[in-house]
């Protein structure tokens, strides 16, 4: 069992999410609807894992993915991407995030990317 | 996500594939059983299926999707190539090609494709109706490839060994329904360059980056780490489905056999494989910015004027000294910018041999397309407008020129009549030729027509030489085809060839032998931008004659003028030819220079035809920018265009091409 926080700025997604995660027997212990609250965030609750949306108001999860990984080099991001964001994806992985996810998600998808990292 | 701002590069990407679809379907129906055709072809389909998803255009997805169903089944051997299949994945590009325009023209991209696609898809399952999802039927460890290493990579391999590095040659499948499959092979990329280094991968990096694969592909690594502790490294990639691995040697023989069959697919696939060597050499680049670029060195070039100007008047050496070698060198840098607009007129060609087998079976004819030249470059904008004029020329020698393979048989010709097109370079000039064994022109019937539609009386007509008479089919009104066909014109087709080729300051004539077949040429100009002009002076103007039309420039004595019916008309070498004054053509403003009795005079010539233009003084050969009137001076009779000369002041373009009838 992991503690998740989930960073989507769609409310609809974030429940998505919790709700498969949650299914699949981890915790979501936060959810931040942008990268500079998740980052905020991350400081504050030290998750296991961070699953990252890109497209974001205030701070995109590229940028969020430098700044957690400035606070804690170890931590373990997904990415949540949309079809035909290679390039932000490919930036997220060189910035340090460990996986990512193409939405429409299915719950198995989900369980393989969590399952590899831990 | 905002798709418009690919839009551009998604035409020109669907453009690309769909010629490269055309080309090997054009090949694979000669050599119906070669199977790597169709594994070119099926790439180009996935492409586009994968970018035309992206953007949203579903009918596109969705024929190319069927497309790529047949065509597995194809390159699995479990259908075979069938002049069917063949005419409707033809009908299927045509239809991709007609939604892709309409999406470049701001369209939807929408089209009723359900026809093509059922019939697509009671191809697929005629042949094996179990075949449900083709994709699932394929075990992916089937696809490993066969990897070659060039003599370099050889010796890296080898070295590497005797450095206690192995070689692994590792063959990744990705799963099925993974999207964004570059990122994820970016991502087995990071992990292998962690173990050791990839020397080769096939499908090359580059396409893989691209997504040009379907979602098997393999690599050669070399690494000091153990096989098995890679595969799991590997493995920890989500959506990886499956690694296997072997470890390589470069044996001699192998890479000679290897060599052997990659020479083989060279040689049967030589489009294919200069288009990839093209695309990894050159970068794309938006025309408007070259253009753009252009625009800034047309503003150079008149200040280059200017400057020599300056220098001719100051006097000091240093000075023009370097004003010349600025010259030079500016002339050296329009070269190569002329040259960088310039594109292989095989974009034009390329979609002919389609076309011309289609209206060769929609006729019953027979009709071999030769096409010689098609490296010839041109610029871009005349490359973009001259393929509906080739387009009617085709259709219009295939329609009214070659004959039923039965008429031909009668006359003793081959059944199959030849069409060559050929593009080749001669001075400033680009020409295009097609030529046609057909019938010939009828020159009876193309004077009883002309008679019939009043250009012509018929104690004109008698007079009339063979050339001319031939050339009256470029008059409006025409067509001598007894019959109106859907394939060439209804009578308005040769004269608006004829007008847009002059627009892009070309000119076309025929020639033919009845019988024996005709020959359109095209003259094109290289460029349209810059040109070369003849300064003259006319009362106080300065006016710019293009030296393309100048035949030559001579001194005429007042006394050898002469009249015919009241027309002044000068001998020309034996020639009798029309003596216009641009004085009075223009109504140039300013004092007539004295009346003396020598009077400089250019000789332009259009085609055949001449004139000479008498003017006041000749001053010197420019090079000069072509600027456009713009649209408050459209259509001034006989002038093409301005420019700005090194003082300053602004010159008038003469159109000689106006001034001849």
């Amino acid at each position: 069992m992991a503690r998740v926080l989930v960073t989507d700025d769609a409310a609809f997604m974030r429940m998505q999410l919790k709700n498969i995660l949650t299914g699949l027997g981890h915790e979501v212990v936060g959810e931040a609807e942008n990268g500079k609250v998740s980052v905020e965030l991350y400081e504050e609750l030290r998750p296991d894992l961070v699953t990252m949306d890109i497209t974001m108001p205030e701070m995109n999860g590229v940028e969020a993915v430098k700044e957690i990984k400035k606070i804690d080099d170890k931590a373990k991001i997904i990415m949540c991407s949309a079809m035909g964001q290679q390039g932000m994806v490919v930036e997220a992985i060189q910035s340090g995030a460990k996986d990512f996810i193409v939405k429409p998600f299915t719950p198995e998808r989900i369980a393989e990317a969590v399952g590899k990292l831990f | 996500m905002d798709t418009m701002e690919y839009i551009d590069m998604f035409l020109d990407e669907s453009r690309e594939h769909l010629q490269a679809v055309n080309d090997h379907l054009l090949v694979l129906e000669k050599n119906p059983s070669e199977v790597s055709l169709v594994n070119e072809i099926f790439r180009s389909a996935h492409t586009l299926k994968g970018m035309a998803a992206t953007m949203q255009f579903e009918d596109i997805a969705s024929l190319t999707h069927q497309m790529e169903n047949v065509l597995d089944l194809i390159r699995n051997e479990k259908l075979s190539v069938t002049t069917e299949v063949i005419d409707i994945t033809f009908e299927a590009v045509e239809s991709l090609e007609k939604m892709v325009e309409d999406i470049s023209r701001d369209g939807t991209g929408k089209k009723d494709v359900s026809h093509l696609v059922s019939r697509l898809e009671q191809i697929e399952k005629g042949s094996s109706p179990e075949t449900n999802n083709p994709a699932q039927k394929q075990p992916p460890s089937s696809a490993s490839f066969d990897i070659s290493l060039d003599e370099y990579q050889g010796t890296v391999v080898n070295q590497a060994k005797e450095q206690g590095y192995q070689a692994i040659q590792l063959n990744i499948s990705l799963k099925e329904d993974c999207v964004l499959k570059a990122a994820r092979v970016f991502m087995v990329f990071e992990v292998l360059e962690e173990a050791g280094e990839v020397i080769k991968a096939v499908p090359s990096v580059e396409e893989l980056e691209q997504e040009e694969f379907d979602r098997n592909f393999s690599v050669i690594l070399l690494t000091e780490e153990k096989k098995e502790v890679v595969l799991e490294k590997i493995l920890k990639v989500s959506e990886v489905e499956e690694v296997t691995t072997a470890s390589f040697t470069p044996a001699k023989e192998e890479s000679e056999n290897s060599e052997k069959t990659s020479n083989e697919s060279e040689s049967e696939n030589e489009s294919a494989e200069q288009s990839q060597q093209r695309s990894s050499k050159t970068i794309r680049v938006n025309l408007e910015r070259i253009d753009g670029l252009m625009n800034l060195f047309e503003e150079m070039v008149i200040d280059r004027g200017r400057l020599e100007d300056l220098s001719q008047k100051i006097g000091n050496k240093d000075l023009s000294e370097t004003v010349e070698h600025l010259a030079r060198i500016s002339q050296d840098m329009q070269g190569m910018m002329l040259t960088m607009r310039m594109v292989p007129v095989e974009q034009v060609f390329n979609r002919f041999p389609r076309m011309v087998r289609g209206l060769a079976k929609d006729l019953n004819k027979e009709i071999e397309l030769e096409i010689i030249g098609a490296e010839t470059e041109l610029d871009r904008t005349v490359v973009d407008e001259i393929g509906d004029p080739l387009v009617h020329l085709i259709r219009n020698s295939i329609d009214h020129g070659i004959e039923t393979p039965e008429k031909r048989k009668e006359q003793g010709k081959t059944e199959a009549g030849t069409l060559t097109l050929r593009a080749y370079h001669s001075g400033n000039s680009v020409f295009i030729e097609i030529e046609d064994d057909g019938a010939g022109i009828n020159r009876e019937k193309v004077m009883d027509k002309a008679i019939a539609n009043g250009l012509l009386t018929r104690d004109r007509a008698e007079q009339l030489t063979k050339d001319k008479i031939e050339n009256l089919i470029f008059s409006s009104g025409f067509s001598t085809a007894e019959t109106v066909s859907d394939i060439s014109g209804r009578g308005v087709g040769l004269d608006v060839v004829r007008s847009k080729i002059e627009s892009l300051g070309g000119q076309i004539a025929v020639e033919s032998e009845p019988g024996r077949g005709s020959k359109f040429s095209i003259q094109l100009p290289l460029t349209l931008s810059i040109l070369s002009v003849l300064l003259v002076k006319v009362a106080d103007e300065i006016y710019g004659v293009p030296l393309s039309s100048i035949e030559e420039t001579v001194l005429l004595n007042k006394e050898h003028i002469k009249y015919i019916q009241k027309n002044p008309v000068m001998d020309f070498r034996g020639k009798v030819i029309p003596v216009v004054s641009l004085a009075e053509i223009l109504n140039t403003p300013g004092n007539e220079a004295a009346d003396s009795s020598v009077k400089p005079v250019v000789v332009v010539k259009k085609g055949e035809k001449m004139a000479g233009l008498v003017v006041d003084s000749f001053i010197g050969q420019k090079e000069v920018v072509l600027k456009s009137l713009g649209s408050y001076l459209q259509d001034i009779f006989a002038i093409s265009g301005a420019t700005i000369l090194g003082d300053g002041g602004v010159s008038l373009i003469i159109d000689p091409n106006a001034l001849i009838k």
